[in-house]
């Protein structure tokens, strides 16, 4: 397999990583913010998964395959796992507060939002 | 197979109670009234620290332990399950955390009005988060306790939905921190990648003295997301935000504990696993580190003294300290990190009297904003004593006797002598004078109504709903319990310095990095001892006499500006704040990450060419 396709998880990774942060620093939704921050951890899933993955190796599931085969990194699988769950709890949190932001000022920009600053 | 010191009690009790607390109190909210709600949350924290202590105290008499979760012992060098290693820091930061629970819930009894009784269960999370992150000796758990307590502490934050400003705080500490778990995690994947383990010891052994550019992102990353936490510059721009508006009992856990355990992580995180990484350029990597930590020191001391919000003044003057405990861990050695957190410990406390008592101001002057305050705390009962206790807080911000911090200063200049760093002193009584005298101008604005008028800025003129109702505005035992036992205990810290002796071989064990490794794959103690700091104290003494000084001139120049020649009107001068100081604080998420992002390739950069 060509070295490319070895990098192409990470680059990816990058990639998710880079477009997040561009998209918080840059937006003017809090909702759009919001998604930008879910881009940003999807960069860390693609990341564990690509640490966990080994050519040609099968699930991590030793019921019906021999203990000596070759499989995937079962942690990664675990910690991305624990990665889903932080971001769902971090999303809803953040879109509860949209939706009170939005009910308070009628707004759902972050410029309205700014009572204090300085 | 098991020759394993075990720990008197389970750890995993100190997470498990409060946690299961937590669950209790939110299921029975709405059948239990606001006063049973109280008292058991008060219960289930008072039972976390009576846990927490006894794994302190089993620490010391017996040394350190280790206990595997489930029972999963390490296989040669391979530490498959879970590891908590209790040692009396880890232990203690977590009873100083429950402590501070403790406290917090007593201040809010029948406090924050709003009938929802979400802060009880909130403040249990928050807490069990804090004992799990200090106590847990695996990489990925301390992730997950740090997602924990950030998860718990947003929506602490936003708690006082009623006001346009806790959501924009709270919406801003959110992304920030979000950002700064994801550059963690990312770290922490990369180390796992280049080591596949996930305990610190096992990844410090087998990273070994490795210092190759993979490494040192992974450590830039983590740094950067711990130091985030710990508010350093140019990491520390949602703090003052979240801090502004979080109910007071939240604050004081907020700026008592949660900023300093991202120091913490950084300290435990760079002993058990980066020590060999940059044990080859020790003096760039302490120079980085102390540059972060003078730049914190400097805009945290500079914005602190031009604010008239009392609780984002006393935030900023958290950002300028979190600045002088790095410049403390960054003086060094074994004797830097001792110092370190002898400064946490005193710094802990003299903060969260503070906040208690600003929290004192809000609920009887229905007041946060030195304007509206002035001469106003003379016309409060108790004045004379709440007057006192926040001079004596001033007096301990500036690392003056009788409070506890000076003794962190006397061992952090201690430590920069050793290792030949200068400037750790100035970097101290700058700090201290222009935090004490912010806090002495405010003191004497509105304790002693002095001067004629206050100044104020644009933060402090939102002002800040307040928290209880207006009918009932006396000022019970619970308010002022808290403060005054925060107070003496930094005295009494500083007067019986006995303690001293077991934090700093503690600190001997936590700074080396075999020690450690021994201790996590054999769950036996490693006695190892450094030599006391306290000759240096008349010396710091004089260090922080000479801050009070400064801080107390300052305050005067402010105070009776009226009646200062132009020139030297320094104090007024320096309240109205700078520009550009000002801009950078936006209030808006976008600048912040950006700001993060600046900050990262910062240290990132540096870390490239001087690590190498």
């Amino acid at each position: 397999m060509p070295a490319i396709l070895h990098l192409l998880p990470y680059l990816v990774a990058a990639w998710l990583l880079l477009c997040g942060l561009y998209g918080i620093v840059t937006s003017r939704h809090l909702v759009h913010a919001v998604v930008c921050l879910a881009i940003l951890q999807s960069s860390t899933y693609v990341l564990l998964l690509g640490i966990g993955f080994r050519l040609g190796g099968s699930a991590p599931i030793f019921a019906d395959i021999s203990t000596s085969k070759l499989v995937v990194d079962p942690v990664v699988q675990a910690l991305m796992l624990t990665d889903v769950v932080v971001e769902a709890v971090v999303v809803a949190l953040l879109l509860a507060m949209v939706v009170k932001a939005h009910e308070k000022s009628g707004s759902v920009s972050p410029n309205d939002l700014r009572t204090m600053r300085g | 197979m098991k020759s394993f010191a075990n720990p008197p009690i389970s750890p995993a009790l100190v997470v498990a109670v409060p946690l299961l607390g937590a669950a209790l109190l939110a299921a029975a909210r709405k059948i239990l009234n606001r006063v049973a709600i109280d008292a058991l949350a008060l219960l289930i924290s008072l039972a976390t620290l009576c846990l927490c202590s006894t794994l302190l105290a089993g620490s010391i008499h017996h040394g350190a332990s280790v206990y595997w979760l489930g029972g999963w012992w390490p296989r040669g060098s391979m530490a498959l399950g879970i590891g908590m290693v209790i040692e009396p820091i880890g232990a203690g930061l977590a009873v100083l955390a429950s402590l501070l629970t403790f406290l917090a819930l007593l201040f809010s009894w029948r406090f924050i009005d709003d009938g929802s009784k979400h802060l009880q269960p909130l403040m249990l999370i928050f807490l069990a988060a804090m004992c799990g992150f200090s106590l847990t000796g695996d990489l990925f758990n301390i992730f997950v306790f740090f997602e924990l307590m950030s998860i718990a502490a947003f929506a602490l934050c936003g708690l006082k939905t009623t006001e346009p400003a806790p959501l924009q705080g709270s919406f801003n500490f959110a992304i920030t921190n979000s950002v700064a778990g994801f550059m963690i995690l990312t770290g922490i994947a990369l180390v796992y990648a280049v080591t596949g383990a996930l305990n610190m010891a096992q990844i410090g052994l087998s990273l070994g003295s490795r210092h190759d550019p993979l490494v040192l992102f992974a450590w830039t990353l983590i740094a950067c997301g711990f130091m985030t936490k710990a508010a350093i510059v140019p990491f520390h721009l949602w703090l003052p935000d979240a801090h502004a508006v979080a109910p007071t009992p939240v604050c004081v856990l907020f700026s008592g504990l949660m900023v300093e355990l991202g120091l913490y992580a950084v300290a435990r995180i760079h002993y058990a696993i980066f020590d060999q990484t940059t044990a080859a350029h020790p003096t760039a990597f302490h120079n980085i580190l102390f540059a972060f930590a003078a730049a914190t020191v400097l805009i945290g001391g500079v914005m602190c003294y031009a604010e008239h919000h009392l609780k984002r003044m006393l935030a900023f003057s958290t950002v300028c300290h979190s600045g002088l405990m790095l410049a403390a861990l960054a003086s060094g050695g074994p004797l830097g990190l001792a110092a370190m957190l002898t400064y946490l410990l005193a710094h802990a406390f003299v903060k969260s009297a503070l906040f208690f008592i600003s929290g004192v101001l809000l609920h009887n002057r229905r007041s946060i904003t030195e304007r509206e305050l002035f001469a106003s705390g003379r016309q409060m009962p108790h004045a004379k004593l709440l007057g006192s206790l926040w001079i004596f807080g001033a007096v301990g911000l500036a690392a003056a006797p009788p409070l506890a911090l000076l003794l962190g200063e006397a061992g952090a200049e201690k430590a920069a002598d050793l290792h030949n760093l200068h400037g750790v002193a100035f970097v101290f009584i700058f700090g201290g004078a222009l935090t004490a005298g912010a806090v002495l101008r405010v003191g004497m604005h509105t304790f002693f109504g002095w001067g004629d008028g206050t100044l104020s800025d644009r933060a402090a003129d939102i002002g800040e709903l307040p928290e209880t109702k207006p009918e009932n505005r006396r000022i019970r035992a619970y308010h002022i319990i808290p403060p005054a036992l925060c107070i003496l205990l930094a005295i009494a810290l500083f007067a019986v310095p006995g303690w001293l002796h077991t934090l700093r071989n503690a600190a001997a064990a936590m700074a080396n990095q075999p020690a450690y490794l021994h201790t996590t794959y054999t769950g036996q103690n490693v006695p190892l001892t450094q030599p006391s700091w306290l000759h240096e104290l008349p010396g710091a003494a004089v260090r922080g006499g000479a801050a009070l000084l400064l801080g107390l001139l300052l305050a005067l120049s402010s105070v009776f500006r009226n009646r200062l020649p132009r020139p030297l009107r320094t104090g007024a001068f320096l309240e109205h704040g700078f520009r550009p100081l000002r801009i950078i604080q936006s209030g808006h998420p976008g600048d912040y990450v950006f700001w993060l992002v600046v900050g990262v390739s910062l240290f990132g950069g540096a870390s490239m060419i001087f690590l190498r």
